[in-house]
Formats: structure tokens, sequence, C-alpha cells
């Protein structure tokens, strides 16, 4: 079997296109439109999101090992920031990422000669035809994705977790080279229901983190589905995340390319390229919205897990107590986040949770967040427990 | 059962009201005959004018009927203009030559509708348009559009903002930089009227605005002016994108302010509740009027719940809805104030002055288009017409170069010039009111129009109402929907865009002078704050510290900023106010 694995060519990996709008812009109507074509025609955006900065767009797609960058500007101001995003990609030396925008009739000819002049790729004008734009960026922005030793950094992360994305991880894995004296990472996992709160919880997670430390990183691996059809995905979990765009934290959003145990196959090879790089204390893996079955990170029989702790989030809207009593991951999980609490609900959901949770009698204990809320003091106690596993504490 | 859930049934209720009414109009003989009496009086009450050409007309031309049940239909249905439920205008006169009227006209409805928004570069050249712009006006009209870095709350000096620096507005960081915009204007003047088109950091603004006029005109001035911040944060957490602090915050930020307004400033529109960034960004006309009215309901409810009396601040709201060339904006501002009203009196128990919706229109910028861009003198001429028809009380409208540019002098003339040609030159709103109201392709547009609103408003009822709507990014959602729709009807031909997708010319890139910012007017701007920071480098510490304090106790954070703006500028108060309620936090 493994000679035939190995003999097969893979599919072409999807183009990964990061899109944004710029600083203090926030007409985000046609890059959404633009967003939903590209991913209907196979590719993964990976979205940031409406007014960011030029330094925020570059981490992001060196972080996401992005094709090429895409900008929507109708704001003005264009001829300065383009620029700008292409000149801190090469002071970075990831000058290899393409830059192509537009922005109706605001970007003249001349603006867009000028632009083409200063390093950007392509301008499309306004009137061009939705299937021209979809079928001209995946001409031009194609590329072969190969280990590159010049990379450094962040992006020598990204493109080894690139790799391990097109099923090539093991080979290239000395892409990234250990750092000395490194401090062993702790690696959480994060599951529940879509829709309750688990990218925010997160990125409040990180904001605690970054406060708390004034140096060291943290890493989160962001999964989300690729479409069963086209193949395409829209990665949208770093539009929420305003905390974790910091140079302290390396975000990574995952398709799961087909994958369906609530995470991308590449995840377990990204998490061991993110623990062997030795840069982070902390790496945070978000698993899609699970069902009552699930078990992303294999929390349950013979196999050796993935994470070191499993944090489960769900909100109040469970359902009821007959369906709490059917989640599996409410039993393996190491913490358990209500979160929304909030919510009016959340008064009864509470005390449901914590009758099951002492029914398993693993001494798991319930943390009641409000993950939207602004220094919640909840989140503030479920990331104390979670530090005090990092320093050999249990859950 | 949200507020929303009861306005639409109340809304039925009144609909089952005047159909009950107007079949007791044609079997009781007695209501028949009062109605008969009322009607005869009212005709008789109307003053005739003349038009150019010798023809008499009635100032206000009513149903040609003498049926009570007819009758009935009308007054309750519809309401005569300026009386309930206001289908047909707020005003009874509205643009009604006043020269030729019969009685004298009061000067607060002897104003003309309109309002060119213009905002460019710095202080100084926006002040040098605004003079140009109101070199034609009988009143003084400024309405403002702020740069990109002022609307969310940045200064000038921010990492990475230098290039949008005075680009699609005016960049304004300190009260200084406010003195300078409205430099040479009489703001204490009765018929003077500013309008800023300002969001998140909307009270810092009025704020500084208030400052700087106390500074001119001495403290005494401030109950004297007039005039609309826009202030709808609802709208921009679901369409518009400009949005700093968390909701809640944000929310509470507004309501801080209009409830200092409501006493302090009796002529000030503290929000102006808009559709128009909403239908920009994509709804159909249906979905920016249900969305609008129910974030103005929802103001309501946020203002009573904190104890405020509908009968203060409801004449105090305002509404701004977009104008484009789909059939359905031919009734929109009429059955916008339709509901209003009907919701106002019946769920909100609001009298009179606080049922009108007072609106202002802006033609669409949606539907200008690069492509053989002179054709956008005529769609904005069309909405225009629209627009006046939908009786709205001012007027905004585009530059046919705004797809390329922010008006140049040239358009920005033409298109004023276009209100004045249908409101001046044109006799069609000078002579009589009512000119098509009660016509059968008007009422059946305002019914599915109306029906349309109430099917959104009962669906966002279930959802627990708009802010739990919001929550599950439903208005969002249902906007971004309806602009790919738009676009892939484009795309497929089935939307006409004469000169886009239909009857193509060749002139591909049309070459429009531009209104841009030069460089070194952006680092004058620059200069300028650091001098005002240097300036108050000693003062500026307390104050922002007063500032956090009322933000964290719970006092009204608007009359502290009145007094942290004398030293603070724009970014420094947005980073404290930060500091205290924490960022918003997008949805995609």
């Amino acid at each position: 079997m493994a000679a035939v694995t190995s003999r097969r060519i893979q599919p072409p990996a999807p183009l990964r296109i990061l899109t944004a709008v710029p600083l203090c812009d926030g007409h985000d109507s046609a890059i959404t439109t633009i967003n939903l074509e590209l991913a209907r025609h196979g590719l993964e955006v990976i979205y940031l999101g409406y007014h960011q900065s030029a330094s925020a767009i570059v981490r992001a797609a060196i972080q996401e090992d992005t094709d090429a960058i895409g900008l929507s500007s109708y704001n003005g101001g264009h001829l300065v920031f383009f620029k700008e995003v292409v000149d801190q990609l090469r002071r970075s030396g990831n000058s290899d990422i393409d830059v192509f925008g537009g922005g109706g009739g605001t970007i003249t000819l001349a603006d867009a000669r000028q632009m083409r002049r200063l390093g950007t790729a392509r301008i499309f004008f306004a009137g061009t035809p939705l299937d021209t734009i979809v079928s001209e960026i995946k001409r031009d922005f194609a590329r072969v994705t190969k280990p590159n030793a010049r990379f450094r950094g962040d992006r020598a992360l990204a493109r080894a977790i690139t790799l391990a994305e097109s099923g090539r991880a093991t080979r290239h894995s000395s892409l990234v080279t250990p750092r000395k004296n490194a401090a062993r990472s702790l690696v959480v996992g994060i599951a529940g229901p879509g829709g309750a709160g688990k990218s925010t919880l997160i990125d409040e997670l990180a904001l605690r983190f970054l406060r708390a430390n004034s140096t060291g990183r943290i890493a989160i691996l962001a999964n989300d589905p690729s479409h069963p059809g086209t193949g395409g995905a829209i990665l949208g979990d770093r539009v929420s995340a305003i905390y974790a765009q910091d140079d302290r934290a390396f975000f990574r959003s995952l398709a799961t390319r087909g994958s369906l145990t609530g995470l991308s196959a590449a995840a377990p090879a990204a998490i061991d390229i993110l623990k062997r790089s030795g840069a982070f204390d902390l790496i945070l893996v978000e698993s899609v919205g699970v069902g009552q079955e699930s078990d992303p990170f294999g929390s349950f029989g013979h196999r050796t897990p993935l994470v070191d702790a499993v944090l489960f989030v769900l909100a109040p809207h469970y359902g009821g107590r007959v369906q709490l009593q059917k989640i599996a991951l409410l039993s393996g999980a190491d913490f358990v986040a209500l979160n929304k609490c909030d919510h009016p609900m959340a008064h009864t959901a509470r005390a449901e949770i914590q009758a099951c949770l002492d029914q398993n009698g693993q001494g798991q204990r319930l943390h009641a967040t409000t993950a939207a809320q602004h220094s919640d003091p909840g989140v503030n106690q479920l990331y104390d427990a979670i530090q005090s596993l990092a320093k050999g504490g249990t859950p | 059962m949200s507020s929303l859930g009861k306005i639409a049934d109340s809304v039925d209720a009144y609909n089952r009201h005047v159909a009950a009414e107007v079949a007791r109009a044609r079997t009781d003989a007695a209501f028949a005959a009062e109605l008969r009496v009322r009607w005869a009086a009212l005709r008789a009450s109307v003053d005739w004018t003349t038009s150019p050409t010798g023809t008499p007309l009635p100032r206000l031309a009513l149903p040609d009927t003498d049926e009570p049940g007819a009758i009935a239909a009308y007054l309750l249905g519809q309401g005569l203009p300026g009386e309930f439920p206001y289908a047909n205008a707020a005003y009874r006169e509205m643009y009604l030559d006043r020269e030729t009227a019969a009685a004298p006209a009061t000067a607060a409805v002897n104003e003309e509708p309109m309002r060119l928004f213009a905002g460019l570069g710095l202080a100084e050249d926006t002040n040098a348009r605004f003079r140009y712009l109101s070199r034609h006006q009988k009143s003084l009209r400024l309405s403002t559009a702020f740069d990109g870095p002022t609307l969310y709350g940045l200064d000038s000096d921010h990492e990475g903002v230098l290039g949008k620096i005075g680009e699609g507005g005016v960049a304004i960081d300190t009260v200084e930089d406010m003195t300078r915009l409205f430099a040479g204007f009489d703001l204490t003047r009765p018929d003077a009227s500013v309008s800023m088109t300002m969001n998140a950091p909307a009270p810092v603004i009025l704020a500084m605005f208030v400052a700087s006029a106390k500074r001119r005109f001495g403290p005494a001035c401030v109950p004297q002016l007039r005039g609309t911040i826009q202030a709808d944060m609802l709208k921009e957490v679901q369409a518009q994108n400009e949005v700093i602090f968390p909701v809640d915050a944000s929310l509470r930020f507004l309501c801080d302010m209009i409830e200092w307004c409501v006493p302090h400033m009796p002529r000030w529109y503290p929000v102006s509740i808009s559709g128009y960034h909403i239908a920009e960004a994509g709804a159909t006309p249906v979905q920016q009027a249900a969305f609008t009215l129910s974030n103005g309901f929802t103001y309501a409810e946020l203002l009573r719940a904190r104890g405020a009396d509908v009968n203060q601040f409801g004449p105090r709201l305002s509404f701004f809805f977009d104008c484009g060339l789909d059939v359905e904006y031919l009734v929109l501002g009429r059955v916008c104030r339709r509901l209003w009203a009907i919701g106002m009196r019946d769920v909100f128990g609001a009298g009179p002055k606080a049922q009108i919706l007072k609106l202002h229109t802006q033609t669409s910028g949606r539907s200008l288009v690069a492509a053989e861009f002179q054709n956008n003198l005529t769609r904005t001429a069309v909405e225009l017409l629209l627009a006046y028809l939908n009786a709205t009380n001012s007027c905004h409208s585009n530059s046919a170069d705004e797809p390329f540019t922010t008006p140049t002098e040239r358009y920005a003339l033409l298109a004023s010039h276009a209100q004045s040609i249908i409101l001046e030159e044109s006799g069609l709103f000078k002579h009589t009111m009512n000119l098509l109201g009660g016509a059968p392709g008007l009422l059946a547009l305002e019914r599915a129009v109306e029906q349309g609103i109430l099917d959104v408003f009962r669906e966002m009822d279930t959802l627990g109402g708009v802010l739990a709507a919001m929550e599950q990014r439903y208005q969002r959602s249902k906007i971004q929907e309806a602009g790919h729709a738009y676009e892939r009807q484009i795309n497929a031909g089935t939307r006409p865009i004469i000169g886009l997708n239909k009857y193509v010319s060749a002139e591909a890139h049309p070459n429009v002078p531009l209104a841009r910012t030069p460089p070194a007017k952006q680092r004058l701007q620059v200069e300028r704050l650091r001098a005002f920071k240097r300036k108050h480098a000693k003062k500026a510490p307390d104050a922002l510290q007063r500032l956090e304090n009322v933000t964290r106790t719970g006092g009204n954070v608007f009359a502290e900023l009145v007094n942290t703006v004398e030293v603070c500028s724009l970014g420094q108060i947005t980073a404290s106010l930060t500091n205290v309620v924490g960022k918003f936090r997008p949805m995609v």
C-alpha cells in the first residue's frame, strides 16, 4: 500500500489567496463578492477583513504562505498603500508573493501604470467580468510550492505547513531549524459546535497570553471546512482575530480539503512543525464545528493524543439535557467552557452541564465565559487554568 | 416578542382599522355625512395658484371623489400631507413656491431641501468648497464628508494612514481643525444647518464642533446650533463597517450624546438613521427600508429603557435613505413615513411631533458607473425626481465623476444644478402638493413594499429582534446575498446598465480630472497635529484620565468629551476610550 501511495500523483493544491481591504476603508461589498467567486472556483481564500494595515496584511500573507494578496480599495490613497504592501514584502524577503487588486473606477489607468511600475502585479478595472477576474487570478498566480531554503522565520514555518498540506511534510521538515534551549510548547485543542464562539474565545486567550508574557509567542491553527463540491474555502477566522494580529502570534488557517475528522489531514504535521520550531509557548488548535461523536484530537481510544489538553466550548443552545449526555467530548475534554453566558438560557445550561461533569467524576471544571465581553472574568479564569497546566498543574 | 413583532402587528391592526372605517363610511349614514362635511371644508380651504403659462392649479390636490368610503380610505390610509399617517408628506407644503402663496410662509418651512455633501483635503480646502457651493444657496447648508482616518478615530500621525489623509473627505484631528473647517460661516444663523457624516467617533467630533462654536460665538450659542450628525452605529455594524468600539459601548456613547443633545441642543439631530449605506452595501430597497426602520425602533427602545421620554427624543431622530433606480424607490419614503408613524404612535405612545419621519435622501452612488460616466448625470437626475416624489425633506445629489474621484468642482456644480432644475426651473413641484399620491401604480407598489418590510420585521422578531439578529449576522448575510445577486444580474446582463453591459461603446478609460490631496498637504496636517499635541502635552493626560473615569463609572461620556477635546486629539481620545471598553470585533 505504501508504495502505491508514494507513486500516486498529488492533485494540485488549491491556490491560496489572501484578500483584504486597506486601512481606513470599510468598503467590503466588492471583496466579499470576489471571495465567494474565488471559493466557488476551488480557491482557498484567506480573508483578513476591512480596515487592515499594510503590516497586518503582509504578516498574514507570510504566515498563511499565500500565492498572492488581493486588495480591494475604494477609499483613495491606493498609490501609497499598495506600494507599502509591496515594499514590506520585498524588505522581508517575500517578494515572491504577488499583489493584485482593484478599486472600481477609483484606480485610474494612469494610477494602474504607476502601481505596476512600483511592483503591483495586476489591477482589475471597473467592469471586468467576475469570470475574467477568477480565470486570470488562476492563470497568473498559481505557483509550484517547493521548499525554499531562503525563507526565514514565519515564512519558513508557513512553507513547511504548506508542504505538509500538499502531503510532503516529512521530507521537508528540515526547513524549520529548532531553536536552541527551546521551551516545551503546551498544545491545547479547542473543539465545540459551530457558533459556540470558539474563535472569539481563542482570540481572547491570545490577548491574555500576549499581555501576560512580554516575550514568547503563541501559535493558532484554525481549521475550517472546504466546500465538498468545489474544493474551495473561505477561511475567515482572521477577521475576528483582532488581538492575535500581532508579530508574537503565528496564525495559520487550514482548510480541511476533504478530511472529515474535524481537522485538516495536515494538522498533526503542522502541530509537529510548530512544536519542533521551539518558538511557541502555547499552541492553540481550533477544530471545525463538531458534532456529538467527534473526536478531532484523539482523546479516546488507542491513538496518541495530538494535543496536551482539550478545551470543549459550547453555547447555551445545545438543545437540552438529553443532548448533552450524547456529546462524547464533554467527558473527553480537560476543560469545558460554557460560552455566551450573557444569554438568558445560560443559567440553566450551567447547572445542567455541571451536573453532567459531576456525573463524569473526572474532576473537570466548568468555566463560564462571555468571550464577546471585554475583560470577561470567566475568560481570565480559563486562561489561568490553562497556564497552570503549562506549569505542570492539572486542569 | 421583540417590539418588531408588535410593530408589524400594529401596522396590520391599523390597516384593519382603515378597512373597517371605510366599510362604516359606506354603511353608516351619520359617519358618511360627517366625512362629507369635513371633505367639503377641506376642499374649501385649499388655496389656488397659477402656473407661469396661466393654468389655475390647487396648491393641494385631493382625490376627485365624494364617495365617503374613498374619502375615509384617503384620510386614514394615506393622510393629508403633514397628517397621520404621513404617507404623502411630513409637512403640508414642502417645496411649493412661497412667493405665490396666499398666506405668508414661516422661515422654518421656507428652506430649500438641497444639501450638498462635501469634504476633501485639509479643513481649509473643504472650507473653500463650502464657500463655492453655498454661493447660490438661500440658506446656509454645510454637509461634511470626513476622510478615512477621521472616520476610524485615528490621528493623521497614526502608522500607515499618511496616504489616506484628506482622501474622500476632510481630515479633522483637533478642535482647531474644526474651527478652520467652518471659518467665516455664521453657524448661529437661524437658517444655518451643518451636517456631518460621522459615526463611530461622532461623539468626539460633535464635541469638537460644540467646543469650536463656543470659542467662536460664546458659550450661549450652543442651543442655537442646528444640524445633524449621522452617528448610526447599528448600520455601521450591519453594513458600513466603520466601528471602533464593541457594540454595547458604541450604543452607550451614542445614547449619552442623544441624551445630552435633547436638552442642550434643541435644534440638533444627534442621529441620522441611515439606510443609505445598507443599500450601497447591497441591500434591496425593501431590505434597506426594513433594516433602517427597525434600527430606528431599536434606538427608540434603548432610549426608552434609559428612562428618556419618547416625546422629547422622538422629534430629534432623523432618517437618511438611498434612492436608486429600482421601481420600489418610487414609494420607499412614502411607505417608511407611514410605518414609522404607526409604530411610534401605537407601540411607543408617541405624540404627533415624534411620529414624523424626517427624511434626507441621497441619490445612489452604487448606480453610478465608470463606463461612459456622463450617463451618471441622467441616472442622478432620475433618482432626484424619485426622491422629490417621495417628499424628501432634504437631498444630496451625487456627482457624475464619483466612480473615479471625490467630486471635482465642475461635477459638484452640475449635481447641485440638477436639483435646482427640478425644483426651481421645472414646474413639477412648485404649484401642487400630492402630484401623484393615490395613483393606482403607487398604491400597488406601496402595498407590496409595506408587506415586504413587515415580513422582514417578523423574521427578525423570531430571531429575537434587531440586536439578536445582528449577533447572528442576519442583516449582514442578507445584505451581502442581495449584493451578490445584483452583481450577478449585471454579469448575466439581466440587469441592464447602459454603457456597461448594454449599448457599450469603445471609450474604455475616460480621462477625468481627479481631486486628490497632495503629499505636502498630508504632511502639513501631521505637523499641525503634532504642534497641537505639544501645546497641550501637560494638560492632555489629566483630561484623558477624567474621560476614562467617567466612562468607567457610567457617567455621561459626551458631557465630558466637550471638555476633553479642548486639549486632546481624536486619536488620543479613541485610544483612551478603547482602554476602558475594548475594541470592536468585526464580523465576516
